[in-house]
Formats: structure tokens, C-alpha cells, sequence
């Protein structure tokens, strides 16, 4: 009778669990490279999946290099062959945490901190920003702007574009996640 | 023998003219969307799905044209047979009636994702 209980217990547990995670397959993340007076080195992937967990406020997010949509074929080929060789490393991966997480202060729009690990091209590198959240019927609205560095991943720009690509990149985030049931 | 010149010159310039056009189309020519290529593989959704497991870096980018039962309706997409998510290009306001109808989609492969245990497929667009 114990034993039954115990699985009753840990299957309400597990349904409990699985409500609390919120996900999207949709994911907008968008990058931005440009130098001023050049030519705008900048791409969209609306095809992120998310998946954050707002009980331990965990976040892993898979950003499928090759769906980075440029609007110059020619940049967008150069991107997936030369710099990121996205046939062989296909995935960005970022595993983290938003801290201090609490679902009570999503009415309005809220800051928190996130912080994790970004892997691309096998090169792991540490991130920290901070991540706004709101909640808008019954979605939860994610969004987010920080800066990583080609050296990071050893994205080696050859020097004749040097110029063209800024050092800095600025990585922006807008995920409308949903409850995964 | 002014005439000639005058010929040759003008020869010359629609040469470089034709040149310059064809080296900025190369340059700034927009990517090819899906709708534009011909597929590489037409049928089955659940065929599909086995051949891309042989061989999952093949097929990374590649358009196919499939067909499958839509099984999931959101905003972005549709799932077809479960386990295969189609974006389309543009917003399509699909009604959930059509959940559990027969459908063909043509679409880019973006490859497998592991979190959700799914195919995924973007830039598509129905055909049947």
C-alpha cells in the first residue's frame, strides 16, 4: 500500500513538475556586427527553442546556426562556411540560470539576472547580462541584449573584412514562451 | 576606321555594363528562399524521418517536400506526424480544425533538435 502511494506521489510530482516549464520552438534571437559605414552585418534565427524551467528558474536554449537569415546571400554563405562552418558545429548552446526567478513578479516587466554558459563552435564561454520578463497571457515574454567577442569562439575574421565586422557583437533576444503541458 | 572604334567602343562598355551588373547580383542577391528550389526529397513524412536519422548532416539545409497528419497547431508552425515542426515563411493563420487532416509542405531542413526531440523544418510553405 506504501509503494503505491509513494508511485501516486511521485506521478503527481512529476505532472507537477512538467507544468512548470514554459518553452518556444520560435525563438528570435538576432545578432548585429555592423561597422559604421559599411555594409549592416546583421542576421535573424526565428528558429530558437527554449526551454526554461521557472521552478529552478533554469533556461537551455538551442539556436540553430545554418536558420541565421541575412538579407545578402553571399554574407549569409561566408557566415555559415568561413566563420561559423556550421556543417560541423550546427548548434549554439546556451545552458543557465535566471536568478532569483519568481513567477509573482511577472505582471509588470521585471529584470533578473542571467547568467550561464554559451557554447559555440565547442568553445565555451561564460555569460552574464541581465534578461527581462513579463507574463502576457499566459506567455511568458523574454528579452535580452548582450555583447560577445569572435575570439571568444576562435572566429578568426580575416583581415581583409576586418574592418567591415565590429569586434563586438551584440546578441539580442525575444522569446514568447509557452506553457508545455 | 572611326566608325570601327566607335563600334568596338561601345562593344566594350555593354561588356563591362553586363560585367558590373552580373558581379553586384552575385554580391547582393538576397538568399534563395525554399519556395524557389526544387526539392530533394519528396514524400512520406515518416520516411523522411528515417532517412534523415541515417545521415543527419546531409540533410542539414536541404529542401524536401512532405506529407504528413498535422498533429499541432501554434502560431509559428504546425507539427507533422509529432515529431516534425514546419515554421512557415509568413504568419498563416492555420485553424486547429486542421488538426488531424493530411497535408504537403515543402520547407528547408534546419536540422534536428534534441530538446524538444523533433525535426525542424523553417521556410515553409503548403502545397496540398
Amino acid at each position: 500500500m506504501n509503494r503505491i502511494s509513494l508511485i501516486i506521489v511521485l506521478l503527481f510530482i512529476c505532472i507537477f513538475c512538467n507544468a512548470q516549464k514554459y518553452y518556444t520552438r520560435s525563438g528570435l534571437t538576432e545578432f548585429k556586427a555592423s561597422q559604421i559605414a559599411f555594409e549592416p552585418v546583421e542576421a535573424i534565427n526565428e528558429n530558437t527553442t527554449v526551454i526554461f524551467n521557472i521552478n529552478s528558474g533554469e533556461v537551455v536554449a538551442h539556436v540553430f546556426i545554418a536558420s541565421f537569415e541575412f538579407k545578402n546571400a553571399l554574407m549569409q554563405e561566408h557566415f555559415n562556411e568561413n566563420y561559423m562552418q556550421s556543417n560541423l558545429y550546427p548548434k549554439g548552446i546556451f545552458n543557465g540560470k535566471i536568478n532569483n526567478f519568481s513567477k509573482e513578479k511577472l505582471n509588470t516587466i521585471s529584470e533578473f539576472d542571467l547568467s550561464g554558459i554559451l557554447t559555440i563552435r565547442e568553445k565555451e564561454k561564460n555569460i552574464k547580462t541581465k534578461v527581462k520578463l513579463k507574463e502576457v497571457n499566459n506567455k511568458i515574454i523574454v528579452t535580452s541584449k548582450f555583447i560577445i567577442k569572435p575570439d571568444y569562439f576562435d572566429i578568426e575574421i580575416p583581415y581583409v573584412v576586418r574592418e567591415k565586422i565590429a569586434n563586438q557583437i551584440q546578441i539580442t533576444l525575444n522569446y514568447k514562451l509557452d506553457e508545455k503541458k | 576606321m572611326k566608325k570601327n572604334k566607335i563600334i568596338i567602343s561601345f562593344l566594350f562598355s555593354v561588356l563591362i555594363g553586363i560585367g558590373v551588373h552580373t558581379i553586384y547580383s552575385y554580391i547582393y542577391s538576397a538568399p534563395a528562399k525554399a519556395s524557389n528550389i526544387v526539392p530533394v526529397f519528396k514524400g512520406d513524412a515518416n520516411e523522411f524521418k528515417y532517412i534523415l536519422t541515417q545521415d543527419l548532416k546531409y540533410w542539414n539545409d536541404k529542401v524536401v517536400q512532405i506529407k504528413g497528419k498535422i498533429t499541432y497547431v501554434d502560431e509559428y508552425g504546425i507539427l507533422l506526424n509529432k515529431n516534425i515542426f514546419c515554421q512557415f515563411d509568413q504568419n498563416i493563420d492555420i485553424p486547429s480544425n486542421f488538426l488531424n487532416n493530411h497535408i504537403v509542405i515543402k520547407g528547408r531542413v534546419v536540422g534536428f533538435d534534441e530538446l524538444l526531440m523533433e525535426i525542424k523544418l523553417n521556410q515553409c510553405i503548403i502545397i496540398q
